[in-house]
């Protein structure tokens, strides 16, 4: 925390406001127009680690699709993943490729509801009802193959539950080119313009190394020049057999997040096609057993936001030990507070978006308080009551 | 000015807004909407009311005679019940208009 | 004596009076939204009433019968006076805008020098607002209201500059005297064009829509200046934006379009014909700016000041030189 500035101004962004998607606290110290200190408080919990700890492998799979709406297959497929590997069993190799389609058109509609959210964050509504338009192709083909627009149950321990027919492949294909001409369409006026260049050149810096110290993840680390990118660094399902690229732009601003973004859109597109054209025929589940033997896995792939991480546990039993999730948004949250220091009050909700948050996938923070090196987690009634008395302060 | 000629050819199209519930589009195949039970298929065994995961399904009575309790408020739409049912006995319709004002409790009877 | 005041008592209260002016503001709010809902390639408002033309009056209702909530801590006096105010600006300048010359050939309440008279009153609304936002007290309404000075600044020389290159062409400061020589002379109404865009420009900032709508910027200061208001206060706002829409829509038909003064449509009363040139005029003005309201992002308050002072105000000066010239060599 930096020096008291001489006249500091406290503004409370969150935790209900209209740039958020998601209930935050951001407290912001504000000297005139700039930005001086951020506090992040994050308190939303809804115990989802706890319960899968009584239900059984099968259960949890629903259980982890509902973290988060935008990412839910992602988080279904690293916990089947975790899973299978403590059974040491793996996926055959037809259901490894439906994966990634289905993960790759989830990073699709997360990439576009992300573009959409952020001209609206920019007053832009236009662009957000356009881009949301060409969202429905994608979400149209997500019913076709799963049965839902949102949380596909398309994972199971072992593979997939689904498979995906030549004519619905078709129909993914011609999908695909719709979504790239469009895209093109959206690529161009996000760089030409001239209204949006304003607000997003050169607004919320980060320098690579406060980037990687930080631990930031996904597309906010890659907007400074770092290639990290867990489908390329540590291949899980099939993405070893899939050529693709990491894209990174180096100029460290929102405007690098967008970029990066809509390159990720076009590289997403070309995986799914060349997926769809080398398709292995064969099995898509193999069975598993009920009971686990006990063993400890980490499980780890990348979500549209980043890197997500699965700890699981088990004990021989049909439920799990413990489940721990690290969403990609919790290590962002650091890297955000860093970037909207020194920028004005306007800039604050597309420099926040731009890292796109995702506040059901955040955990609950634990204090720290380095000074008195003292560290404490609150339970449900103390901080209901620290809530009245804050309340009743204000 | 970049939108502009997109905004141009809006003008000549027809909105692209479904007017819901005048207009309203039919769900693809496969896909998971409400419950529908096959009493005559069914043999009382229980396996959909141990896996779901939302305790949506609750068995009254017991073996061939059991009828079929479903908490439709609870449900997930996530067709587990009807993946695991060793007799396919639950199959999922189209049906997705279900918001009501109370928790709908759904008896699927023996006929 | 009496038949004189009864029409003129009419012409105030009806028509082209209050109950035209606001059945006109809301016929306005409505063709905006369609018209932005159509760019968009949506449907806009559609039930309530013949494709959705009584929502404006449904949400103006329904906002009066929502629970009217002041603050603790507000200055009661300025909080309550706002709305009325507000309205009470924005209708009386419209007064003075040529609309239907019925009784006689001009607005209801011209004077020479009612020009100068309804930039005040633009001026007067924006000062209006902001001691609104100051009496609420709210950190977001503060920070919105001093948004709005900003803006004030920004917008208000250009503004100035544009709507008095008429009155410098013309010769008058009667804005009924300057729709008459511009809507007679064709060659005049080009050489005002740069200066039309700089005033329909100014008034999109003056109305705080998109791309200005920097006070009232909904994800990042809440509702801005009008944070703290709700129920009838609010209904009587949102009431006094429409009306301030239609009063910049009038304006500038008049001062660079000719308001209702245009060649007369054969066949049918002259009367009629003004009324129906100045609709369209009017509405042409009005689809302009909804379209520039679909077009662009919101901007940032340093970033709009700097535009309006470097590019704006430029412009203007560059043009009253034009028509000075122009003036001069006995061109118009």
């Amino acid at each position: 925390m930096s020096a008291e500035p001489k006249t500091a101004y406290e503004i409370p962004v969150g935790p209900q406001h209209p740039a958020l998607k998601e209930p935050i606290l951001l407290m912001f110290k504000v000297d005139g127009d700039t930005i001086v200190d951020v506090w992040p408080r994050i308190y939303t919990h809804r115990g989802i680690e706890k319960a899968t700890e009584s239900r059984n492998y099968i259960q949890n799979i629903y259980l982890c699709e509902r973290v988060c709406g935008i990412c839910s297959f992602i988080h279904t497929l690293i916990y089947s993943q975790g899973v299978e590997q403590l059974l040491g069993v793996e996926a055959p190799p037809r259901a490894r490729y439906i994966r990634v389609i289905i993960a790759e058109l989830e990073r699709l509609h997360s990439h576009t509801l992300w573009v959409g959210v952020a001209a609206h964050e920019l007053g832009f509504d236009t662009l957000f009802y356009y881009v949301w338009r060409d969202r429905e192709v994608i979400m149209d083909l997500l019913e076709l193959i799963s049965g839902n627009r949102v949380n596909y149950a398309m994972n199971s321990v072992g593979g997939v539950r689904r498979d995906i027919s030549p004519e619905t492949a078709d129909k993914i294909r011609k999908g695909m080119k719709i979504v790239k001409e469009r895209m093109d369409v959206y690529a161009d006026v996000l760089l030409k313009e001239r209204t949006i260049r304003k607000r997003v050149v050169d607004v919320g810096k980060l320098s690579p190394h406060r980037a990687v110290d930080l631990c930031a993840a996904g597309p906010t680390l890659r907007m400074t020049g770092v290639k990290r990118d867990v489908r390329a660094d540590d291949p899980y399902q099939a993405y070893d057999e899939i050529p693709f690229n990491v894209i990174t732009y180096s100029t460290c601003d929102v405007l690098a997040q967008v970029l990066v973004r809509v390159g990720e859109v076009y590289e997403s597109i070309s995986i799914i096609n060349y997926a769809l054209d080398h398709m292995p025929s064969g099995p898509i589940r193999v069975k598993v057993p009920m009971a686990v033997p006990p063993n400890e896995t980490v499980s780890r792939g990348e979500a549209p936001r980043g890197e997500l991480f699965y700890y699981v546990k088990s004990n021989g039993t049909d439920k799990p030990e413990r489940v721990k999730i690290r969403t990609p948004t919790h290590a962002n949250i650091p890297a955000v507070c860093e970037m909207l220091i020194g920028y004005h009050i306007a800039d604050i909700p597309i420099i926040f978006a731009g890292i796109d948050p995702c506040m059901s996938c955040t955990a609950r923070c634990a204090f720290i308080d380095v000074d008195k090196n003292k560290k404490w987690i609150w339970n449900h009634e103390k901080l209901r009551r620290y809530g009245i008395k804050w309340y009743g302060k204000v | 000015m970049a939108m502009q000629k997109e905004l141009m050819k809006s003008l000549a199209k027809k909105p692209v807004t479904l007017r819901y519930p005048f207009e309203k589009l039919t769900p693809p195949n496969g896909f998971r909407g409400k419950l529908e039970w096959d009493s005559e298929k069914c043999v009382g065994c229980g396996v959909c009311v141990r896996i779901c995961p939302a305790f949506a399904l609750e068995m009254v009575g017991k073996g061939l005679t059991a009828e079929l309790r479903y908490y439709l408020s609870r449900c997930a739409f996530c067709a587990q019940c009807v993946e695991s049912c060793p007799r396919d006995a639950l199959k999922t319709t189209d049906q997705y208009e279900l918001a009501s004002y109370e928790h709908v409790i759904v008896e699927f009877k023996r006929k | 004596m009496v038949w004189e005041g009864l029409a003129a008592t009419i012409e105030l209260l009806i028509f082209p009076g209050i109950i035209f002016i606001l059945w006109l503001s809301l016929l306005y709010e409505w063709l905006d939204r369609k018209f932005y809902a159509k760019l968009q390639n949506r449907y806009g408002p559609l039930h309530t009433g013949a494709k959705g033309c009584c929502q404006p009056f449904a949400d103006f209702v329904k906002l009066l019968s929502k629970e009217d909530i002041t603050p603790m801590a507000v200055d009661r006096v300025l909080f309550t006076l706002t709305p009325i105010l507000l309205l009470g600006l924005s209708l009386t300048a419209l007064f003075y805008v040529p609309m239907v010359p019925i009784l006689r050939n001009e607005a209801f309440a011209a004077f020479d020098g009612d020009l100068i008279y309804v930039i005040f009153l633009l001026t007067m609304i924006v000062v209006v607002k902001f001691l609104g936002a100051w009496a609420s007290t709210n950190r977001f309404s503060a920070i919105g209201g001093m948004r709005l000075l900003f803006q004030l600044i920004g917008y208000e020389i250009p503004l100035a500059v544009a709507l008095l290159t008429p009155a410098l062409a013309t010769g008058s400061l009667n804005i009924s005297k300057i729709a008459q020589t511009v809507g007679s002379n064709i060659v005049l109404a080009i050489a005002l064009l740069p200066v039309l865009a700089i005033a329909i420009i100014c008034f999109q900032a003056e109305l705080e829509r998109v791309p200005f709508d920097i006070p009232e910027a909904e994800q990042e200061i809440v509702a801005g200046w009008l944070t703290e208001f709700s129920g009838r206060k609010l209904a009587l706002i949102r009431l006094s934006f429409d009306v301030e829409l239609v009063l910049a829509s009038t304006l500038v038909a008049a001062l660079f379009l000719g308001g209702p003064y245009s060649p007369a449509i054969p066949y049918i009363p002259v009367q009629v014909s003004y009324f129906l040139w100045f609709l369209f005029k009017a509405t042409i003005v009005l689809l302009v700016l909804s379209n520039i309201r679909t077009l662009y992002a919101r901007l940032r308050i340093d970033q709009m000041v700097h535009f309006a002072w470097k590019n704006l105000t430029i412009i203007g000066l560059l043009e009253i030189i034009l028509v000075e010239a122009l003036l001069a060599g006995g061109i118009i």
